[in-house]
């Protein structure tokens, strides 16, 4: 065993017996004899030495793990480090022609990796279930809720894991369920997850995004799993479900002393959720232990660059507010067919080098205000007025401002190389598009010279953002609106390309309307904010102002359903 | 190595093929004497000096099969690219104006797609009198409405994707945006269609020369040859044999390409 399996296990023994989970674990006890499985002492996941091949390329090398029982353990990393992989590998589900091995126990079992289908499917069925990320996909359109639960029920049958779930004392006969008393059982967990019994008769498309995921919580939740893996499971849901979506999770957890697995990109909700952290990095564990150890001991470097990530930006100078550059006022929407308007008389302003925070759910027309200031859209009615060269004030133009997309690939020509890309927007802009300009202009965003003559499929989400950056900046707009522009970004990534888009402020006294649904995100980086809510805007202020002194309730939920600062 | 060669077989195949009816049509010195008549010889069996035997004039089968592959190429070429040329200029307008223009140019396509193609060249080629020429043109015009709906919904389906936003802010024209921009996007599809329509060229040029409304009677077509040599059947089979199988065999060989850039290009969107 290594040092670091043992100081895992010693860490989770700390993280049990710290809180107050000693009832926690006199229950597990009698759970784990109820089962029949092995010592009390094992904890639920022990894996060594785990080496998974896929498609002949090496993408765990050699990962330790441990788990303890009855606990929320986040697997953080950003997206390629191996953290889904590994929980597929645990769960028997990766994808044909790959292949896992190393010494793996459940509870004290071993596994065989390798195993077979049939093997792996009892497994899961009644001990390791996976969430789905996105609960839009993931829930059959053409079944109703309640039945796409009792699916899981069925695989609890088989393993003899009813219990008293039938809702009556009626015995289980041959290991199936009455219709009647599936459906006692589907209510009574739609009742856990604070829904309504009722919603065993809706369809998916009848239910929110929030709503939706609590069904697939729920169906979940039908076999009686020990262990729950969520891989990202609030990603695609708006902050303010998202936290009541993991307060859910999180109190089922503890109610039914499962094993909660949350796989997570993001570390402030790792931290701020989890009692035991383990980090990931290039197909490798380069951290694990109890959450304090992780936050405030750091061993490794990589994990300490994740933590300074989300506490600090690098300084820049900030230049002081020059003159307005864009004004838009009492902007109007309505998309046709739509019952209310998309952005409900909008006005804003941006000053030369400064940053105005823009901030919403999702469908709070923030980024139809962004369409309309480009161009891209027009305002029914509300005017979006420039400064112009000359002081005259006139309409948008490629050299007043320009957009970057949210999706990092989708926004560049996937035929077409950053050189002629780049290239392309400075000719037509009138400047020089030679060599020279090409990499003065790819240096600008912080790119390295040597993507210049890749295609946007071989670069990062990162490089891709950064190369959708510079083509923005080849005009030399006055204003740069940047629509959600890093949330499609890891972490540290986001900090990076933050980072750059707060350099070129300073450097080129850019004006900028940051837009985001993440308020944390736009703390970071805007002067100003403005919150949008059912297209209209409901506070403005400084970001001093707005952050502590909030005036709007709707904006004082969104600050508390923000993750506490790391330190 | 070699499991990869014997799984690409067919692809090979094809390509030999094809690329051997492009050598013929482009060599005048291959298919010399292929319209030889000797009509001391008509409608012999095979031998050593006509390895297919002679038709009912007398000219030899195996020469005039091989000068078929004129015929076979060029007319087939020349519709695929004249469709898809209307189908890129009409699919894309449509798909990146949008509104009035796409609902004018649908409706239109609509109408052309409920014609049926063989039987209008045929009642076409009977008024203005017929010709490898014209059926080629009446084609070009059959074929383009089906471009025109593959390069829309293509086009379509990146309609709406950010780098046409993008090329909107960096205020490019819309002919550059569609040449560079939109058309790069669904060349691989464009490349597919083009194999598909010549195969089917081939067989609808052919079809028209078997009713006797293609080439003129003196010129070397695999279809007229096949409608002379069906009274032969019992005399010569291999007059009928040959430039059936011809067609046949490169049609499939058409379809086998397209496929494989089809392949190809899923491959590499991925």
């Amino acid at each position: 065993m290594s040092d670091k399996t043992v100081s895992s296990v010693v860490s989770s023994a700390n993280v049990a017996a710290n809180d107050a989970k000693l009832a926690h674990v006199a229950a597990n006890v009698a759970y784990a004899a109820n089962d029949g499985s092995a010592t009390v002492a094992s904890p639920a996941v022990r894996v060594a030495g785990l080496h998974v091949t896929i498609g002949g390329k090496e993408i765990i090398h050699g990962v330790d793990l441990t788990i303890p029982r009855d606990a929320t353990v986040a697997v953080v990393g950003e997206s390629g480090s191996g953290k889904s992989v590994t929980a597929k590998a645990l769960s028997g589900l990766l994808p044909d022609r790959s292949d896992a091995s190393g010494d793996y126990a459940l509870f004290g079992e071993p596994i065989n990796l390798e195993a077979g289908e049939r093997a792996w499917r009892r497994l899961r069925g009644g001990t390791i279930v996976w969430l789905p990320q996105d609960p839009f996909s993931s829930l059959d359109p053409l079944r109703t809720c309640g039945r796409q639960i009792e699916d899981g029920l069925r695989a609890a049958v088989r393993t003899g894991r009813v219990a008293d779930r039938a809702g009556d004392d009626r015995p289980v006969e041959q290991g199936r369920l009455t219709k009647a008393q599936r459906r006692a059982a589907v209510e009574r967990l739609l009742v856990d997850v604070g829904l309504s019994p009722a919603v065993y008769d809706a369809y998916p498309h009848e239910l929110s995004g929030g709503m939706r995921q609590r069904v697939a919580i729920a169906a979940a939740l039908a076999p009686d799993p020990r262990i729950l893996i969520a891989d990202e499971p609030t990603t695609a849901l708006d902050a303010s479900t998202q936290e009541t979506v993991l307060d859910l999770l999180e109190s089922l957890r503890s109610s039914r002393h499962m094993t909660l697995l949350l796989i997570t990109h993001d570390l402030a909700l790792a931290v701020e959720r989890a009692d035991h952290l383990v980090v990931f990095h290039g197909g490798q564990v380069v951290e694990e232990g109890g959450r304090d150890q992780v936050v405030h001991h750091p061993r490794s470097p990589y994990t300490r660059e994740l933590l300074d990530a989300h506490t600090r930006l690098a300084v820049t100078d900030k230049p002081a507010p020059g003159d307005v550059v864009m004004r838009a006022e009492h902007l109007m929407k309505t998309f046709p067919g739509a019952a209310a308007p998309a952005v409900n008389d909008v006005s804003l302003d941006v000053r030369a080098g400064e940053i105005l925070g823009l901030v919403g759910e999702s469908g709070s027309g923030k980024s139809t205000v962004a369409r309309c200031i480009v161009g891209l859209e027009t305002p029914d009615s509300g005017s979006v007025v420039f400064a112009g060269n000359d002081g005259k004030p006139t309409g948008w133009s490629r050299g007043e401002a320009q957009l970057v997309f949210q999706n990092p690939y989708g926004s560049l020509n996937p035929t077409m190389t950053v050189r002629q890309t780049l290239a392309e927007a400075l000719r037509v802009s009138g400047k020089p598009a030679d060599d020279a300009a090409v990499r003065a202009l790819v240096a600008k965003v912080g790119l390295e010279a040597e993507f210049i003559d890749r295609k946007p499929g071989t670069l990062s989400g990162g490089q891709c953002q950064r190369v959708a950056i510079a083509r923005a900046l080849a005009p030399e707009p006055k204003l740069l609106v940047a629509d959600e522009a890093v949330t499609a970004l890891d972490a540290n990534i986001q900090t990076h390309v933050l980072e750059t888009l707060l350099e070129l402020r300073s450097r080129l006294g850019l004006a900028m309307l940051f837009i985001s649904h993440d308020l944390d995100t736009v703390r970071r980086i805007a002067d100003r904010i403005a919150v949008m809510r059912h297209g209209e805007i409901v506070e403005t202020g400084t970001t001093d102002q707005v952050m502590n002194h909030p005036r709007h309730d709707y904006v004082r939920t969104l600050i508390a359903a923000m993750p506490p600062a790391l330190d | 190595m070699m499991t990869k060669v014997w799984h690409r077989l067919p692809l090979i195949l094809a390509l030999v093929v094809l690329a051997a009816v492009v050598v013929l049509s482009v060599v005048p010195a291959l298919s010399a004497g292929a319209l030889d008549q000797d009509i001391m010889l008509s409608t012999a069996l095979p031998d050593a000096d006509h390895p297919l035997g002679t038709d009912s004039l007398g000219r030899d089968v195996l020469k005039l099969t091989l000068a078929g592959a004129k015929t076979a190429i060029i007319g087939p070429v020349t519709i695929a690219l004249g469709a898809m040329a209307v189908g890129l200029v009409f699919g894309l307008t449509a798909a990146y104006v949008g509104g009035w223009v796409d609902w004018i140019i649908s409706r239109i396509v609509e109408l052309m797609l409920s014609l049926p193609t063989l039987l209008l060249a045929i009642v076409v080629a009977g008024v203005i009198g017929g010709g490898y020429w014209t059926n080629v043109l009446v084609f070009v015009i059959l074929y383009a409405p089906y471009e025109v709906r593959l390069v829309r919904s293509g086009a379509l389906a990146h309609i709406n994707d950010p780098f046409l936003d993008a090329a909107r802010l960096l205020e490019l024209g819309p002919l550059r945006t569609l040449a560079f921009h939109l058309f790069p996007v669904i060349r691989p599809l464009v490349g597919a269609a083009l194999f598909l329509d010549m195969s089917n060229a081939l067989v609808s040029l052919s079809s028209l020369s078997f009713l006797g409304l293609g080439v003129s009677p003196q010129d070397a077509d695999w279809g007229r040859q096949l409608s002379d040599a069906r009274n032969l059947l019992f005399d010569n089979p291999y007059a009928a044999i040959a430039p059936g199988v011809a067609i046949i065999v490169t049609s499939i060989a058409l379809n086998i390409v397209g496929d494989f850039i089809t392949e190809q290009s899923e491959k590499a969107e991925r």
